[in-house]
C-alpha cells in the first residue's frame, strides 16, 4: 500500500509537472521523438526486410525446417518417389525437365532456359555431360541445324502434390493448379512471372516439347505466380504429364532430377524410401537428406546491418536522451523551492527522485507512442505509395517488436535523461525554504 | 501534561567560508498543547535556524530534542520525514504556492507526499474542509496569481493545517504582508491553538509576538523570556 501510495504520488505529481511545463516537455520530446522514431524505423525496417527476404527465399528454397530429400540416380528413382508420396499432403515429388513452349521445330529465343528480361533472351546453352573415362561433351539445348523461331524455353516441374505448403509462391493472376481434380490429358500449367514475360513478348502457338515425349502437347496455361526463380518455370501436375512422358524420362538429373520436398512431421517417408530405393536396386548412400535452415542462414547476414543501424539509432536517441537530461536539470534547477517545499511536508528524498523520473519516463512514454505513431502512419503511406513498386510492402503490418523496441527506447531514455536530475532534486537542502 | 516538543540545551554551529559560528548555543524550550510561543531576535540571531531543527529540517550539534516523551534529537531523514507530515505544519514568509495549482491543489499537495495515499475525492473534501477553516473556501479554484498576498497565505496555512498537525511552526509569516493583513494572519495562526496545537511563531513584529501566549528573545545563542535582559 505504501510503495503504490508513493507510485501514484510520484505519477499524479510526475503529470501535473508535465502539464505545468508544456512548453519545456515540448522542447524535450522533440529530440527525443527523433531518437524513439529512429529505433521505431529501424526495427520496422529490420523486421519487413527480413519477412520480405524470408518470403523471397521461401519461394525458391522451402519453408524453414522442411526436409529436402535428393534421390540418388537410378532409373526407378522417379517412380519409386512418385509412389512413395502418391496421397500425401505432407510430402511432394518434384520432378524437373526441359520444355519448349511455340513454333515446332525452331530454336527457343533463350535456348537452355535463360531469362528473358526487357526484350533481350540469354541463352544459356546445353548442359555438359561427362562419360565414365571423364570425355564430357555439351549434350541437350536445340538442334543448331534448326532455324532461331519464336519459342520459349522453360523449366518444367511436374508436382506430385500443392508445392506451396513447402514453398509459398504468390498468385500473380489465374489460378494454382488442381490436384483434386482428375487429370487433364491436355496438361494445365501454372507458369511464373518470368515466362508470363517472355510469352508477352513472343505470343506462339501454344505447343509444348519435352525431350522423351512421344508427342508434343498442347498445354493449358491456367495461371501465373512468382516464384522468385530468375529464368521462366512452369509447374504442372506429374499424373498430366505422365500421360506423355514416361517416368523415367521425368527427373532428368541434369535439370535437377527428383527432389522431395517433406514435413518435418513425416518421418517415415524417408524410411519408406530409402527401403524401396534399395528394393529397387539403387544405392541409398547416394540419397541426401537436408533440412531447409533460412532463417539461420539469413541471421548472420542481416545481424550485422542490423547493429550498425541499431548503433545509428542509438546515437540519434542519445541525442534525445542529452535533450531530456537538459530540460530536466533546467527544470530541477527552477524547482528548487519546490522540492524544498515538498520535503518540508514531509515527502521523502525517494519520492522527490521519483516525481523527477516520473515525469520523463511520462514524458518518454508519450514521445515513444507518438514515434510509433507515427512508424505506423509512415508505414501505411510507404505501403500506399509503393506498393506497385515494391510487392513486398503491400498489406504489410507494422511489425510489434518496433512497438516494443519504441517503447523500451522511451523508457530507456526517460531513465537515462532523468536519472541526475533526479539524483539533484533529491539532495536539494530543505532548508532553502527558510533561507528564501 | 506531557509537552509537545522539550529542547533542552540545544546547540548549532554553522560552518560558513572563513570560520564556525555558533547559532544556537543551548536553547531550552517548551511548548505545551494549545500554547503560543513568539520568538523575537534581531536578523541572524537564529530564529529560523531554531525553526529548522524544531521542524527536523536540520539536526543539532548538541543537546536533547523530545518530540511528547520520544528522543528525536538523531533521527534518520526517513523518519524525519514521515514525522514532519504526522506532526508539523510549516508557514513560510515567502508563501511557497505552487503557481500552476489552484488554491485547493496547493493545500492537497500536502496530502500528496507519500506518507500514506488517500482517494482523490477524500483529499479534496480535506482540502477544501482546511480552506474553509481559514474562511476561502470560494477561492479555491484561483490560481495564486490571482489572490492578494492575505489570501495567498491564509491558502499557505491551510496548506500546513490540513494534515492537522499537532505542532504549527510560522517563520516570518507576516514579513511580505501590510499590518491589517498581518494581523489577520496571525489571527488565523493563534486561532489554530484553540483546537489544541502548538505554535511557534517567529516574527520581527512586537504586536503579532504579544497576542501569543508567551514571547521569548533569541539573544547570543539563547532564548530568554521578553524583557529578560541576555
Amino acid at each position: 500500500m505504501r510503495l503504490s501510495g508513493r507510485l501514484r504520488s510520484s505519477l499524479i505529481i510526475g503529470g501535473q509537472g508535465i502539464r505545468a511545463r508544456k512548453m519545456r516537455t515540448f522542447l524535450s520530446m522533440i529530440s527525443l521523438f527523433l531518437g524513439v522514431l529512429a529505433v521505431v524505423t529501424v526495427q520496422a525496417g529490420s523486421v519487413i526486410a527480413q519477412r520480405a527476404l524470408l518470403s523471397d527465399i521461401e519461394m525458391t528454397n522451402g519453408k524453414d525446417g522442411t526436409l529436402q530429400v535428393y534421390l540418388p540416380s537410378h532409373e526407378d528413382a522417379t517412380a519409386v518417389a512418385l509412389d512413395t508420396v502418391r496421397g500425401r499432403s505432407d510430402a511432394v515429388a518434384v520432378a524437373r525437365a526441359q520444355a519448349i513452349i511455340g513454333e515446332p521445330e525452331v530454336r527457343p529465343v533463350n535456348e537452355g532456359g535463360g531469362p528473358i528480361e526487357d526484350g533481350d533472351a540469354y541463352a544459356v546453352g546445353g548442359y555438359v555431360e561427362c562419360d565414365a573415362s571423364g570425355v564430357c561433351r555439351e549434350v541437350g539445348g536445340s538442334d543448331p541445324n534448326q532455324p532461331q523461331g519464336e519459342a520459349v524455353e522453360l523449366s518444367l516441374q511436374a508436382l506430385s502434390g500443392d508445392i506451396r505448403r513447402f514453398r509459398p509462391y504468390r498468385q500473380e493472376s489465374g489460378e494454382w493448379l488442381s490436384f483434386s481434380s482428375a487429370p487433364s490429358m491436355g496438361p494445365r500449367i501454372v507458369i511464373n512471372t518470368k515466362a508470363a514475360e517472355a510469352f508477352a513478348l513472343h505470343r506462339v502457338p501454344a505447343e509444348m516439347r519435352i525431350k522423351g515425349a512421344v508427342a508434343n502437347m498442347t498445354p493449358q496455361i491456367i495461371g501465373v505466380v512468382d516464384d522468385g526463380g530468375w529464368g521462366p518455370n512452369a509447374y504442372v501436375r506429374t499424373d498430366e504429364l505422365l500421360n506423355w512422358l514416361p517416368p523415367g524420362s521425368l527427373g532428368d538429373p541434369n535439370f535437377g532430377g527428383v527432389e522431395l520436398m517433406v514435413d518435418p512431421a513425416a518421418t517415415d517417408v524417408e524410411q519408406i524410401l530409402r527401403s524401396r530405393l534399395s528394393a529397387a536396386g539403387a544405392n541409398v548412400d547416394e540419397m541426401h537428406v537436408q533440412p531447409i535452415n533460412t532463417l539461420e542462414e539469413m541471421a548472420d547476414q542481416l545481424s550485422l546491418m542490423r547493429w550498425i543501424f541499431l548503433g545509428m539509432a542509438a546515437l540519434v536517441l542519445l541525442i534525445g536522451v542529452a535533450g531530456i537530461l537538459n530540460v530536466g536539470l533546467a527544470t530541477v534547477g527552477e524547482r528548487v523551492e519546490e522540492f524544498a517545499l515538498r520535503r518540508a511536508v514531509g515527502t521523502p528524498r525517494l519520492l522527490l527522485a521519483g516525481i523527477v523520473l516520473a515525469e520523463t519516463l511520462l514524458t518518454g512514454l508519450l514521445t515513444a507512442a507518438l514515434a510509433i505513431g507515427a512508424g505506423v502512419l509512415g508505414l501505411e503511406a510507404a505501403s500506399m505509395l509503393f506498393a506497385a513498386e515494391e510487392p513486398f510492402l503491400a498489406d504489410v503490418a507494422f511489425p510489434w517488436q518496433a512497438g516494443v523496441a519504441g517503447v523500451i527506447a522511451g523508457l530507456v531514455a526517460g531513465v537515462l535523461g532523468g536519472l541526475i536530475p533526479a539524483i539533484r532534486a533529491a539532495r536539494i537542502p530543505i532548508a532553502t525554504v527558510m533561507r528564501a | 501534561m506531557t509537552p509537545l516538543i522539550q529542547l533542552s540545551g540545544i546547540t548549532k554551529t554553522l560552518t560558513g567560508q572563513d570560520e564556525a559560528r555558533t547559532i544556537l548555543a543551548g536553547v531550552d524550550l517548551t511548548l505545551r498543547s494549545g500554547e503560543s510561543v513568539a520568538v523575537l531576535g534581531r536578523s541572524g540571531s537564529g530564529k529560523s535556524t531554531l525553526l529548522s531543527l524544531i521542524g527536523l529540517f536540520d539536526r543539532p550539534d548538541g543537546g536533547q530534542y523530545l518530540l511528547g516523551d520520544k528522543d528525536i534529537t538523531r533521527l534518520p531523514e526517513r523518519r524525519a520525514a514521515a514525522l514532519r507530515s504526522a506532526e508539523f505544519g510549516f508557514v513560510f514568509q515567502r508563501f511557497f504556492l505552487l503557481k500552476h495549482l489552484t488554491a485547493v491543489q496547493n493545500v492537497s499537495m500536502a496530502l500528496v507526499n507519500g506518507q500514506g495515499w488517500l482517494s482523490r475525492r477524500k483529499r479534496r473534501a480535506t482540502a477544501m474542509a482546511a480552506l474553509d477553516l481559514l474562511g476561502i473556501a470560494h477561492l479555491a479554484k484561483h490560481k495564486p496569481p490571482r489572490l492578494s498576498g492575505g489570501e495567498q497565505q491564509r491558502v499557505a496555512i491551510a496548506r500546513a493545517l490540513v494534515r492537522e498537525p499537532r505542532i504549527l511552526l510560522a517563520d516570518e509569516p507576516t514579513g511580505a504582508l501590510d499590518t491589517e493583513t498581518g494581523k489577520l494572519v496571525v489571527e488565523a495562526l493563534r486561532a489554530t491553538t484553540d483546537r489544541g496545537c502548538g505554535l511557534i511563531l517567529v516574527t520581527h513584529d512586537r504586536d503579532h509576538a504579544a497576542s501569543m501566549s508567551r514571547v521569548l528573545h533569541l539573544t547570543d545563542g539563547v532564548l530568554n523570556p521578553a524583557g529578560v535582559p541576555a
